[in-house]
């Protein structure tokens, strides 16, 4: 019963304070990886690795996976509600005040603010990924992706299918060290 | 479409499904899925969302998926998207806990991981240029993203700070000058 516990209120405070998302949560992971033992750093990195095959967000999908280890499928149910409940709470009060104060003029005026500053950051995250996985054949199957792109919208699924093919594919010629 | 519970769930479990690479292409799936296909929102409330879903603690691609199911049915809604978004993490998760270390180390999933990674940078790019659209309004606006961009990028300040920097800024603002936001509703 306390495992259950324990894990409720580990989670639920990664979803509480970890600001930023996407990698911010991965400090407080770390964390949890030292101090209660539910899963080693080297399963964390692993986790990590598998999560950008597997459906999902990082976070939840590391919740899901640590409960799981630790108390089977109960505690994965736990875990993953726990890491999103403080959103789901939160975002639902800031929806009824936005519903209220939609027109006035300093939530208009951070509206404004806030739209150019978060595109700045996902701007951010796709510059450090491409720098982080390009070689020469990577700029190769990017510049394909691109002009498929520009002569005709097409479905994200094309992108990520394409991508994952040509990657399997790469893989049998060595292509993507 | 019609918006009932029962769609809400099954369009956010279709994009759950679809989140590969670490929950960065939520905006350009939402765009496929809920603006183009289905007409439920439109790219400048899904663009607001977002920015949002960044500025409250916890997974942005879940906190951006809440704040669109709020906006489609309320607080239901907002729990059908959730439970959408979530539900094949969490599947798969289980599905794979027992042999993680064996996946990970097969040189086929590697490669594939490598493949995905390429094609999130493109739906990133794709994502930013909409979203430039709808946010870079004028000289303002395009000095924040590139303040933002250049702090996070170059100098990896941590995304909260910049957040916080930008709605500080934005309560500061109508102090300063008058400024025409256009909102579409008034």
């Amino acid at each position: 019963m306390i495992i259950y516990l324990k894990l409720f209120l580990e989670f639920f405070h990664i979803g509480l304070f970890s600001f930023g998302g996407g990698y911010a949560t991965l400090p407080f992971l770390y964390h949890i990886a030292d101090v209660q033992k539910w899963y080693t750093t080297k399963q964390l990195a692993d986790m990590i690795a598998v999560s950008s095959i597997t459906p999902g967000p990082v976070g939840v999908n590391v919740a899901t996976f640590a409960g799981f280890t630790t108390a089977g499928i109960v505690g994965a149910f736990i875990a993953t509600t726990a890491v999103i409940l403080p959103s789901l709470i939160l975002i639902i009060i800031i929806s009824k005040l936005l519903e209220q104060f939609r027109h006035n003029k300093y939530v208009q005026s951070v509206i404004y603010t806030l739209k150019p500053a978060g595109c700045g950051l996902l701007a951010a995250v796709g510059v450090d990924m491409f720098i982080n996985s390009i070689n020469l054949f990577g700029m190769v199957l990017l510049t394909g992706l691109f002009v498929a792109s520009i002569t005709e919208k097409r479905d994200p699924l094309f992108y990520l299918g394409v991508s994952a093919l040509v990657g399997l594919i790469a893989g049998f010629f060595n292509l993507t060290g | 479409m019609e918006k009932t519970l029962y769609q809400i769930f099954k369009t956010f479990f279709k994009v759950g499904t679809l989140l590969l690479g670490g929950g960065y292409v939520i905006l350009p799936l939402l765009q496929s899925e809920l603006v183009d296909k289905r007409d439920w929102i439109d790219d400048d409330e899904l663009c607001e969302y977002y920015a949002l879903g960044q500025s409250v603690p916890g997974i942005i691609a879940a906190n951006t998926a809440i704040f669109v199911g709020y906006k489609l049915k309320k607080t239901p809604g907002a729990i059908a998207a959730t439970l959408g978004i979530v539900m094949p993490a969490f599947i798969s998760i289980i599905l794979i806990a027992k042999i993680l270390e064996e996946v990970v180390k097969l040189k086929f999933v590697q490669s594939i991981f490598w493949g995905v990674g390429i094609g999130v940078v493109l739906l990133i790019y794709l994502a930013v240029k909409e979203m430039w659209r709808k946010s870079v309004v004028d000289k303002f606006s395009c000095w924040i993203f590139f303040i933002t961009f250049t702090l996070s990028a170059c100098f990896k300040a941590p995304p909260a700070a910049l957040i916080i920097l930008a709605i500080f800024i934005g309560v500061w603002l109508p102090y300063q000058r008058k400024i025409e936001y256009g909102d579409k509703e008034e």
